[in-house]
């Protein structure tokens, strides 16, 4: 935990210390902070860009995105808030078993679509596998805990209460359960060193979140670098002759 | 989607620029070189490599950018490079991989230490041949951001990547030829003062054949209102003359008190594509003169990247310009507060204003013979957001205006491919199969007039729609503005 909020703090300054020098927004772009927020949101709410870009790449990356925030939902819920599900009923915590086994489908769609796209397979480097394999072997694992592993999820809470208190309890031995716990220890570690650093890079983006504004208002580039450029009478020296053409001075009022 | 492995990009590689113009332009490492034997100077690793570090220190959108992309694949098949080319490297996000992939290497821990494994690839001779190629087969038309879940822009790598191979000494003849022009004589033609001024003074005559009406321009003059910039182009181009001759009618027929300039007689600017500091330059000398001349604002022409770099880069390079004073239309009095800051207005934001305070006397029946389409430029469009106003105008001046399928139309526009330093004979076959999709729309509109406002579009759509045999007139807004306009 502490390796990723580190290293996820530490990406983000290492972003926010290099400037901005240019107004890059693409347009249609707002020109309120409002606009930027409604514009951001509605790309986070429904990925309207990528939906722009193909149906179902689009079905597929909206779905992994939200699967994944249920099942994360879910496991707060499960671990720290089990009450919950007593209040909202038990037929939530069923569909959100569910939710999770078609999560394992959708990566395994992402999966296939990168092996057998030529396009993707071409620009897919070793590391987007790897990411891809350790999210599904995460998925498959936590389905498999939770539908064949017998696991006592209050064991794991309490282990859990314990780290965080920093007052350690044994884990529940459960294999299942251990694997699935430390490859989601691994998956932690790696975000800040991979390209899973999207979830708050796309954020920063100046494409998207500058306002059309750049006549308006000043927008400062810190290393605005000065020219030297040819002075007007260097100029009208070398013409001077064809300026005359134009009229005294080279000017044709 | 199909990929064709055997790289039918390598085809197309620009020209080298010849030792004396990289001399003329103060470029590092002169020198005879060609498009096969790039005889690069001994340290250029290290260079290059520095140049890298140098500028992900700079720009946070090319560090982040570096970062963050997932590998989707949504841009993939976007690019009109690689929809004409099937050449994997054409793909952005495989565009993008040339430079990424070094930086991943160099730059980050992963890299250094697991090279390959970690997506990292050494920089080689022939890695910087790849980059020579396909970095200048971009256009820099951001089409593929537009697609992108985190607006990842590929003309950020295409412009990092060209300022790396500039300081190694690699530029190609299409672009240094023409900024060494321009910063020479004033604009990319190489039009000296008395060229200028024969030009305008054949434009004068022609409108009075025409119209029997005299108009009168004024060149470098002092304490004129407004300073007119516009692409040399449309000094003498096919078919920008006419939307030049527009432009005029409309100055003279409501009296605007405007001058135009030969020290600064060009709007385009083609140091853009190659770095920042060209970039600056060129665009420096219009508000140089702008300070010169003691005009108020800056009024500018039908032009793509000139507009992007007087819209979202002018501001930025020269800081306060404040001799200058907010935009505000002579004749309705309206205030451009969207150009409040860097003082210059688009031609088609002027006209739409005068149009709808009913300025102007228009009768469209000297249109009427066409069906009229208008083609977004990738600049206006996605730089700017200037969308509406040129079809409001077309609106007002044709009677006839249909539209271009979205898809290929608009904020997803394809427009001319040729933009980014890549009109030049090389890429002449390229560029007419990445226009393909483009001018099959265009073709379904029925349309037979394409209106236009770039320059660039403007040189390149003629030779376009003739070799797809497409028979449709070319021209510009201003062209069927000045064909209404009831001039007195």
């Amino acid at each position: 935990m502490a390796v990723f909020f580190g290293g996820i703090i530490y990406r983000v300054l290492k972003w926010l210390v290099v400037p901005v020098p240019t107004m890059i927004m693409l347009t249609p772009a707002p020109i309120t902070r409002m606009g930027v927020a409604k514009r951001l949101g509605l790309e986070f709410l429904s990925f309207g860009s990528l939906r722009k870009a193909g149906r179902k790449l689009w079905l597929g990356g909206w779905l992994f995105h939200l699967l994944l925030g249920i099942t994360l939902l879910t496991h707060i819920v499960t671990i720290f808030f089990p009450v919950i599900w007593s209040t909202v009923g038990y037929t939530w915590y069923e569909l959100a078993g569910y939710a999770g086994i078609l999560f394992a489908a959708v990566i395994s769609f992402l999966l296939f679509r990168r092996l057998v796209h030529p396009g993707v397979r071409f620009f897919s480097k070793y590391s987007d596998y790897f990411l891809i394999f350790l999210i599904f072997s995460l998925a498959f694992l936590g389905d498999y805990t939770r539908a064949f592993g017998k696991l006592d999820q209050g064991a794991v809470s309490s282990y859990l209460y314990g780290l965080l208190t920093l007052q350690p309890v044994l884990p529940p031995s459960n294999l299942a359960f251990l694997t699935h716990f430390l490859l989601a220890q691994l998956f932690l570690m790696y975000i800040p060193f991979s390209k899973v650093t999207h979830l708050v890079g796309w954020v920063l983006a100046p494409t998207r979140n500058q306002r059309n504004i750049a006549r308006s208002e000043w927008h400062r580039n810190p290393w605005n670098p000065e020219v030297k450029l040819e002075p007007w009478e260097s100029y009208a020296a070398r013409y001077q002759k064809e300026l005359e053409e134009l009229g005294p001075g080279g000017e044709r009022r | 989607m199909k990929l064709d492995l055997t790289n039918p990009g390598q085809k197309y590689s620009l020209h080298a620029t010849r030792k004396k113009d990289m001399e003329t332009m103060g470029l590092p490492f002169p020198r005879e070189w060609n498009r096969e034997n790039f005889n690069l100077p001994p340290n250029w690793k290290e260079v290059a490599l520095a140049k890298l570090d140098e500028l992900r220190r700079k720009y946070r959108e090319l560090q982040l950018f570096f970062d963050i992309c997932v590998a989707c694949g949504a841009c993939a098949d976007k690019c009109p490079f690689f929809i004409a080319t099937e050449d994997p490297h054409n793909m952005p996000v495989a565009r993008q991989e040339l430079l990424r992939s070094v930086y991943r290497r160099y730059f980050t821990t992963a890299g250094r230490l697991f090279k390959g494994l970690a997506g990292g690839r050494e920089l080689t001779e022939e890695l910087i041949h790849d980059w020579y190629i396909y970095f200048y087969q971009c256009s820099q038309c951001r089409r593929c951001a537009v697609f992108c879940p985190y607006g990842i822009d590929t003309a950020v790598f295409t412009m990092a990547a060209r300022e790396v191979m500039t300081a190694i000494g690699l530029t190609p003849r299409s672009l240094t030829e023409s900024i060494a022009k321009c910063e020479v004589v004033g604009n990319h033609m190489g039009m000296q003062p008395a060229a200028m001024l024969n030009s305008i003074s054949f434009a004068e005559e022609e409108i009075k054949e025409e119209t029997g009406i005299e108009v009168h321009v004024p060149i470098n003059k002092k304490g004129a209102e407004i300073l007119f910039i516009a692409p040399s182009a449309d000094f003498f181009g096919e078919p920008h003359w006419l939307t030049f001759k527009g432009y005029l009618k409309l100055f003279h027929q409501i009296g605007l008190d405007y001058t135009m300039s030969t020290y600064a007689s060009e709007g385009g600017n083609f140091g853009t594509w190659l770095n920042y500091e060209h970039m600056k330059k060129i665009n420096r000398k219009i508000m140089k003169e702008a300070e010169r001349l003691g005009v108020k604002w800056i009024l500018g022409g039908e032009c793509g990247h000139m507009w992007r770099v007087l819209h979202a880069y002018m501001g930025t390079m020269n800081v306060n310009p404040e001799f200058l004073e907010e935009p505000i239309s002579p004749i309705t009095g309206t205030r451009f507060k969207n150009a409040s800051y860097s003082k210059a207005v688009h031609v088609c934001e002027f006209t739409a204003d005068l149009i709808r305070h009913q300025k102007l006397r228009l009768d469209h029946s000297k249109n009427d013979q066409y069906v009229v389409t208008f083609s977004d430029s990738c600049n206006p469009a996605r730089f700017m957001g200037l969308i509406e106003e040129p079809r409001y105008i077309l609106q007002n001046v044709c009677k006839n205006f249909v539209e271009i399928d979205p898809s290929v139309n608009r904020e997803r526009t394809i427009c001319c491919t040729a933009g980014g330093g890549l009109l030049s004979d090389e890429t002449l076959e390229l560029r007419l199969r990445a226009i393909k999709p483009k001018v099959d729309a265009i073709r379904e509109t029925g349309a037979n007039f394409l209106a236009l406002i770039c320059a660039i579009d403007k040189a390149v759509y003629p030779e376009y729609l003739k070799h797809y045999r497409i028979p449709v007139q070319v021209g510009g807004v201003h062209e069927l503005v000045g064909n209404a306009l009831v001039i007195m």
